[in-house]
């Protein structure tokens, strides 16, 4: 009797247990999507967030609104805390941050309230190499000559933080290349008109912000980090040119988010399908040709890396021993 | 009202420059430079007026603004001030508990209502319209973000 | 030369270049007019909107918008004593003090025809700048451009009141304001600043809340306390009588209109001083053409040259700030910047190319600038009467729309209500700075300042040693500071002496 009883009870149990065991498709229909960009609108996260919420839609089951709204404050860790604690895993939310937000996790800044790690990583829209570029007229060619002349060459930098500064600098203490840096410039714009004006020889920056005073031919690169993008694969690496393992890994550690140049997750516990669904439609909408076209016009260049591959370098990156942080943390700080 | 505004105000820099100078006594050379190169002069100013003050209540400057009406001066103006304050503070604070949304037609509606001494009617339908212009505007149009209010979270409703 | 301009004037006039104007500029307008709606936000909005039109289109849209938004900023600043946008604070110290005498008519008419004359002026600057700009732009090195912050600092002399006492609290609101200004991250050493661990102050505090805080808060206390319309118990009839009166004023007062223009067009051409330096100067200036004691009181109490200063010189600092954009690549303001982005999805490359092979791109531009400003204000014209009426509309229906404007502009700028608390306590300040007599402007001016005094400090010192002070261009700018200081305290004792023969 009791055994009886305690089938039915099981059977009953598991029939009511079925609904939650089926798969379910993720269906946007009638939703609305945001994505969360931690800056101002208008620059260059702004950008690509803009261009990938007007083509993601036709790619996603359900077709869904797809809209950006701006969090700018802390240099987004603002939006990236926002994203990680308070946004709901339901998939209506997307965020897009600092690509060096995983750094500011590893010399734990204060301020950060995230695990990049628990994230659910959508992926990468593109990759942002930096560059250091010099005055077309000066007689240096390639970064050997500029080594080989023992000469002093100015750089204008914004401050420390921000890769016009951080770049030069380890460049300067490990590589042996005479560099002066002058810091305080308001934009790394202001820094091209003060090369201009000869006030400074150089600048580093990203590629893609270089790129039109490369074209205009008043700079050009002698020297990039890790991170490839079409046009600089032939310059030197400045990790491959350092004296000592230390080095290396400090330079390496620097450029390691280069890679995951606009970074793009969902909030912690947001379901697989979903998350699936996402990096799906990504990956199409940067493939598409429309899409592609825009970029191009807007001289942005989206290339695709799917979320598994992000979370394997962020994990990297989060676990390198404590010298090498400790020694990081002296010459790069997290900041503007 | 003059002197005692001014004697807060001198007062008020005086502390804000003497701790600003203190706190930036233990940063590197580079990052306290100018905060001290300002606010060492701006603590000696601030003293300067604070005693000129003290010493001579009845010295007014007349700045190249306006000055506040002097329609009902005293503690009847004074009582409006406060009343002013408060308005402002508690549509502050609406708009932490109950969000954007919310908050606006309260406002409108209470402040004509309590403070225009307005009827119903006119109360209320000038408080939809200014919320429906915000709500067309700024939420339909433009997709600006309005947190929701901190009491609408605690219930479960946003 | 001259064919570029035709064919500029010419690429404009089509049809579906001046329609996309238009609605850039209807766009534009109620930007300018809402305080809550920034003009470089809205700007980055309208971006996505251009990618299938062609370049002229593109900035017959972007610009048409962007030249209207300085001079219906004015109206709000003038009517309500709201910085409509960063850049028309200063036409509130006198344009609202109008308004509150009943002469807002009057204040609008000045304002709109010397945000004409300023907006010309710009225009006219940006095309006949052409062959020069780039030895100028170059020119004004970091040294140079610490040196016109100095100067503009040594104008706190002439905002603030007269006096010993005067001039004493003036700088004092100017010191207190370059200290607040070096909250955040420094960018030599990297420290964060007075930033007490929040996040929210890394940055540094936002300009927006600030102002309308310090400004638009007393006038908010002062409305409620009176409970009556902004214009008082004023019989309705002046009213409508002013706009006329005040476009003559712009013609009375012709050269000032004009030198303000030109003080606006110079620091929108310098790029990294920002956009909201220029209009503290120019009213700075036109403070210095009162003749006695008395016409200096009159400033801030409804001067109409303490309108028109500011009002040409918003408009023509954005002529100026196109040409840095333009020549170089390098935005002027952060509107320009978002601008820049326009170029690129347009396919133009700013640089000598937009001076030679597109020039007549770049005068297309010119004429957006100049159309979209005359229509711009034959429009507000037309709509004046029934702009200056809302200052004969009962406070409470007035308060409440003020207050909601007032409390969205400060939060929709990075939507973290930190700022509404900015807000609020400078507005605490500003009601005891008023209520104390105290000058707000040199405060204003040291928070704009302060930055660029202290980097381009740095930068000098670090790039030249000690050389860079005796360059030419800043020896001339050194004097002009004097001058600047020097300019106020002989005019009060030659006035103070002329009154004492009279007596």
């Amino acid at each position: 009797m009791k055994t009886r009883l305690a089938l039915v009870l099981a059977i009953a149990a598991l029939a009511a247990g079925l609904p939650f065991g089926a798969a379910r498709s993720a269906s946007f229909e009638g939703k609305t999507i945001t994505i969360v960009v931690g800056f101002k609108a208008g620059g260059g996260y702004d950008r690509v967030a803009r261009i990938l919420a007007r083509h993601i839609p036709k790619y996603l089951p359900g077709n869904p609104n797809v809209i950006v709204q701006n969090m700018p404050g802390g240099n987004s860790i603002t939006a990236a805390n926002h994203v990680y604690a308070v946004a709901k895993p339901d998939g209506l939310t997307i965020g897009t941050f600092n690509r060096n937000l995983v750094l500011a996790q590893l010399t734990k800044v204060r301020a950060v309230r995230f695990d990049q790690t628990k994230f659910a990583w959508v992926g990468s829209a593109a990759s942002e190499s930096t560059v250091l570029a010099i005055r077309s007229d000066l007689p240096y060619r390639t970064f050997d000559d500029l080594r080989k002349s023992g000469k002093t060459l100015i750089i204008g930098a914004t401050g420390p933080g921000a890769n016009t500064y951080d770049f030069p600098l380890l460049l300067k203490e490990f590589l042996g290349v005479d560099l002066k840096i002058v810091s305080g410039y308001s934009s790394s714009a202001d820094i091209m008109l003060a090369i201009e004006r000869k006030e400074v020889d150089a600048r580093a920056g990203s590629y893609t912000s270089l790129r039109p005073f490369i074209d205009r031919k008043l700079v050009h690169p002698v020297i990039r980090a890790r991170a490839i993008e079409t046009g600089i694969e032939q310059l030197p690496v400045d990790e491959d040119l350092a004296p000592t393992p230390r080095a290396k890994a400090i330079m390496a550690l620097r450029s390691a988010p280069e890679v995951i140049g606009r970074p793009y997750v969902m909030p912690p516990g947001t379901p697989d399908d979903i998350v699936n669904a996402m990096r799906e439609a990504f990956d199409k909408a940067i493939k598409d040709p429309q899409l592609m076209a825009e970029a191009k016009k807007g001289k942005m260049e989206l290339e695709f890396m799917p979320g598994g591959e992000v979370l394997k370098i962020v994990k990297v990156v989060l676990s390198q021993p404590k010298d090498v942080v400790d020694e990081f943390s002296k010459y790069v700080k997290f900041g503007e | 009202m003059h002197s005692k505004a001014s004697l807060i105000l001198g007062a008020g820099f005086m502390l804000l420059a003497g701790a600003a100078v203190i706190i930036a006594m233990d940063w590197p050379m580079k990052a306290k430079l100018f905060p001290l190169a300002i606010g060492i002069p701006v603590f000696c100013m601030a003293t300067a007026e604070v005693v000129w003050g003290l010493l001579d209540p009845a010295a007014r400057s007349e700045a190249m603004e306006f000055k506040l009406s002097e329609q009902a001066p005293g503690r009847a103006g004074a009582g409006r001030t406060v009343r002013a304050i408060v308005w402002m503070v508690g549509f502050l604070a609406a708009i932490v508990l109950l969000g954007y949304p919310f908050a606006i037609p309260l406002l409108v509606f209470l402040y004509l209502k309590l403070q225009g001494r307005e009827g119903w009617v006119l109360s209320g339908v000038f408080a939809l319209a200014v919320w429906g212009v915000f709500y067309v505007v700024f939420d339909q149009l433009l997709h600006l973000p309005f947190p929701a209010g901190w009491i609408l979270q605690w219930l479960g409703l946003a | 030369m001259i064919d570029a301009l035709l064919e500029g004037l010419l690429l404009v006039l089509q049809w579906k270049a001046f329609a996309f104007m238009l609605l850039g500029i209807g766009v534009g307008f109620w930007v300018g007019l809402l305080p809550g709606l920034g003009g470089a936000t809205t700007l980055a909005l309208m971006l996505p909107f251009i990618y299938a039109m062609t370049p002229v289109e593109g900035f017959a849209f972007l610009l048409g918008m962007h030249s209207v938004v300085a001079t219906t900023g004015d109206i709000t600043s003038v009517l309500f004593g709201i910085p409509g946008e960063g850049t028309t604070a200063a036409t509130i110290l006198d344009g609202h003090a109008m308004a509150k005498k009943g002469e807002a008519g009057r204040a609008l008419g000045a304002v709109l025809a010397s945000s004409l004359v300023g907006a010309l002026v710009g225009a006219a600057a940006l095309a006949l700048a052409i062959p020069v700009v780039r030895p100028l732009v170059l020119t004004f090195g970091s040294p140079e451009l610490f040196m016109i912050a100095i100067v503009g600092i040594a104008f706190i002399a002439s905002l603030s009141a007269q006096g010993g006492r005067g001039m004493l609290r003036g700088f004092l609101a100017g010191g207190v304001g370059l200290m607040v200004a070096t909250v955040g991250q420094d960018p030599q050493a990297g420290i964060a600043r007075y930033t007490f661990d929040s996040l929210y102050l890394w940055n540094g505090l936002d300009l927006v809340p600030v102002l309308i805080g310090i400004f638009a808060i007393p006038e908010i206390v002062d409305l409620i306390v009176r409970g009556t319309s902004i214009a008082g118990d004023l019989p309705r009839s002046r009213l409508n009588q002013g706009a006329i009166e005040g476009v003559k004023d712009t013609f009375r007062h012709f050269w000032l209109t004009i030198r303000c223009s030109l003080i606006g067009t110079f620091i929108g051409i310098m790029p990294g001083l920002g956009g909201a330096v220029a209009q503290w100067l120019a009213y700075g200036h036109a403070a210095q053409s009162a003749r006695t004691a008395e016409e200096r009181k009159g400033f801030g109490r409804g001067d109409v040259r303490g309108v028109l200063g500011p009002g040409a010189a918003n408009n023509s600092k954005e002529g100026g700030s196109l040409i840095p954009t333009v020549a170089f690549g390098v935005p002027g303001s952060s509107s320009m910047a978002i601008l820049l982005g326009g170029f690129f999805l347009l396919g133009l490359v700013p640089g000598p190319d937009m001076l030679t092979t597109h020039l007549a791109v770049t005068f297309s531009m010119v004429w957006t600038i100049v159309l979209a400003n005359v229509i711009t204000v034959i429009a507000c014209f037309v709509l004046l009467n029934h702009l200056a009426r809302v200052t004969a509309v009962r406070g409470h229906f007035l308060v409440p729309v003020i207050l909601v404007l007032v409390f969205i502009g400060s939060y929709t700028t990075n939507n973290h209500y930190g700022d509404i608390l900015l807000m609020l306590s400078f507005g605490a300040v500003g009601y005891l700075m008023v209520a104390g007599g105290w000058p707000r402007a040199p405060f204003v001016l040291g928070l704009v300042l302060g930055k660029i005094v202290e980097n381009n400090l740095y930068i000098s010192v670090a790039r030249y040693d000690a050389a860079w002070l005796t360059r030419p261009v800043v020896l001339v700018l050194m004097a002009l500071a004097v001058a600047a200081i020097l300019y106020p305290l002989i005019q009060a004792r030659r006035s103070g002496a002329r009154s004492e023969k009279h007596a």
